[in-house]
């Protein structure tokens, strides 16, 4: 008996090495934005399980990629099921759920909220690293790279506009965020970053106006189903307001996670300058 | 008793001009300075301006929404007071508004206000009246405070667990934060377009609650002699009923459920109506127009980006004035 148990203990000393030494294989994501990065660096026989947000048109820049892979909803339950050797998460997204699993001994690695475009390039390297492709990360970072400098020539002389996001709830976009490096590298000044708004906080829309962007994005295409949330950027004075302005309508396909199509939400934009 | 001998005129010639001063006040507050003298010469103009556009379609609706919504709750409570002869009936406290913020929240959230303008405050409207005819069953001709209490801490349970669940089932993912706004009320962030929608409903009502004035003086004798001078009861009560749901329902499906100020007003002004029924209703409408403007200026005036809710300083307000009344009549609760 006891020497079943010393066997089994040695077995399981060795297992992380081996685990280690090869690449997962029946990975699992539970959230939209490891559900992007694994369809663009991981082989698809890696990929056991995306979450159902992979495949919402308005969320997912990747919906195409998609194809017959299962869909989860980051239960516990749906993801066990799948038996995988890694679950990857966002930090913030069904923390819950990866806590959970971590407590019953699988693998989960999660990722940190990104915060500008040089996040950007790190984490796709980590998750390239995870996932036992590396080369395929260096290469979509260099893609970028050339991309953004590309941009920055072509756009260099025209001129740098003010601009203001107003999303459901009331919310703003300031420093410290992907969308604030985002308008920095399209050659826009977030007015809200300037105002000392950090992360996402909410505007009153009296002093939206006050400010008086050259620009105004309002995220609309969350809103959908009728909620007083949505409601705010329903209100008739952006109409009028933005009569007279620009507005800026970038998907949020585009610019909601981290990966290589926020370059063209950067295009989009300074070709708008 | 020196006070009920002022007549209503005296009354008015108080609180008109004090409506007036507090509706220019709440056009003046908001995050930030504006000068209201160069946003009227912009619009005299037609000229769009960072001025006009904050004046016009910022304060201007959310100041006549929060005085129509103030005048429709002072004057419903009242006409409640008065049909009810009980001077603890007001429409959140018996359980009227959040029967009202439940159609309101259905119409909302399942895609049914899209399909006509009038789709939201007649959800609300219709939910108002479920929460009235229950009230009717369980007190029904009963005077006895404890009975109506009880019965409006019934139908407000139900009604705040079936706002609950209808969020629960919404298919926006942000339906259920937004339970503390149907259930402690707000007009920020609110357009001219929620007051085209409420008011005519609003109005309506007020026509039918002013039009029960003398009804309501000839109730207070009792039932059988308000018949005997010539009021058909049963209809005179349908139209007040039509009159306090459709208001009260229509003011709740933009603005959520906000407390109170139908318990407090009518009874802060008793005494210069000389407790008469009829001259208390437009009154009440007035003073609740005041009420809830300097509510919500103070509620403007606390914080800037995250709003306090309405609801948390009229319920401040007027639970301990509820508790007050309460231990008043104490005795008579026997």
């Amino acid at each position: 008996m006891q020497i079943v148990f010393i066997f089994l203990a040695a077995l399981a000393a060795l297992l992380p090495v081996t685990a280690a030494a090869a690449s997962p294989q029946r990975i699992v994501s539970i959230g939209l934005c490891t559900d992007q990065l694994l369809l663009l660096l991981a082989d698809r026989e890696q990929i056991a399980s995306l979450s159902v947000w992979a495949a919402d048109p308005d969320m997912s820049y990747m919906i195409d990629s998609v194809g017959d892979i299962p869909l989860n909803n980051a239960s516990v339950e749906e993801v066990i099921a799948y038996r995988p050797d890694l679950v990857i998460a966002s930090q913030f997204a069904a923390w819950n759920s990866a806590r959970f699993l971590r407590r019953l001994g699988y693998e989960v690695r999660q990722i940190p909220p990104v915060k500008s475009i040089d996040d950007i390039y790190d984490l796709l390297a980590r998750v390239g690293a995870w996932i036992g492709h590396p080369g395929r990360a260096e290469r979509i970072i260099g893609e970028m790279q050339q991309k953004l400098d590309q941009i920055e020539r072509r756009y260099r002389d025209r001129p740098r506009k003010t601009v203001l996001v107003y999303s459901p709830n009331g919310f703003t976009v300031g420093a410290d965020t992907l969308e604030n490096d985002i308008f920095t590298h399209a050659g826009y000044r977030n007015l809200a970053a300037e105002m000392g708004i950090e992360g996402f906080r909410p505007i009153a829309l009296e002093t939206l106006l006050a400010a008086d962007p050259d620009v105004l994005q309002i995220d609309r295409d969350l809103s959908r189903p009728d909620s007083l949330a949505t409601a705010y950027v329903g209100h008739p004075v952006l109409d009028r307001f933005s009569a007279q302005r620009e507005q800026l309508d970038i998907p949020t396909r585009l610019r909601i996670c981290g990966g290589p199509m926020i370059t063209e939400a950067i295009e989009a934009m300074a070709r708008r300058r | 008793m020196i006070a009920a001998r002022i007549k209503s005129p005296v009354i008015y010639a108080a609180l008109l001009p004090l409506l007036l001063i507090v509706f220019l006040l709440a056009l003046n507050v908001g995050p930030v300075e504006i000068s209201l003298g160069k946003a009227w010469r912009d619009w005299i103009g037609s000229q769009t301006t960072i001025e006009t556009l904050i004046l016009f379609d910022l304060r201007l609706p959310r100041a006549l929404l929060a005085l129509t919504i103030g005048a429709t709750l002072g004057l419903a409570g009242a006409a409640l007071q008065g049909l009810l002869r009980n001077p603890l009936a007001e429409p959140g406290i018996i359980g009227v508004s959040n029967g009202a913020a439940f159609g309101a929240v259905v119409v909302f959230y399942y895609g049914l206000s899209g399909l006509a303008w009038f789709m939201l405050p007649l959800g609300g409207l219709l939910g108002a009246v479920i929460a009235v005819a229950v009230i009717f069953l369980l007190v029904g001709k009963s005077r006895s405070t404890i009975t109506l209490i009880l019965a409006g801490i019934a139908i407000n349970a139900i009604g705040g667990a079936m706002i609950a669940l209808a969020l629960n089932f919404a298919a926006s993912p942000y339906a259920m934060q937004e339970i503390v706004f149907w259930l402690l009320g707000s007009v920020a962030n609110r357009s001219v377009n929620d007051l085209y929608i409420a008011l005519p409903f609003m109005v309506v009502g007020w026509a039918m609650m002013l039009y029960c004035g003398r009804f309501l003086n000839a109730l207070t004798l009792g039932e059988e002699t308000a018949g005997s001078m010539g009021f058909d009861v049963s209809r005179m009560r349908l139209i007040l009923i039509i009159g306090v749901t459709a208001s009260v329902g229509a003011a709740v499906s933009v603005a959520g459920n906000i407390g109170f100020i139908g318990l407090v007003v009518p009874h802060l002004l008793r005494p210069f109506v000389a407790y008469e029924p009829r001259r208390l209703l437009p009154a009440s409408g007035v003073a609740g127009a005041i009420l809830l403007l300097v509510a919500d200026i103070a509620v403007q005036s606390m914080s800037e980006t995250r709003e306090l809710k309405l609801g948390v300083i009229t319920s401040l307000v007027g639970a301990p004035f509820f508790l007050f009344l309460i231990l008043k009549s104490r005795n008579t609760l026997q």
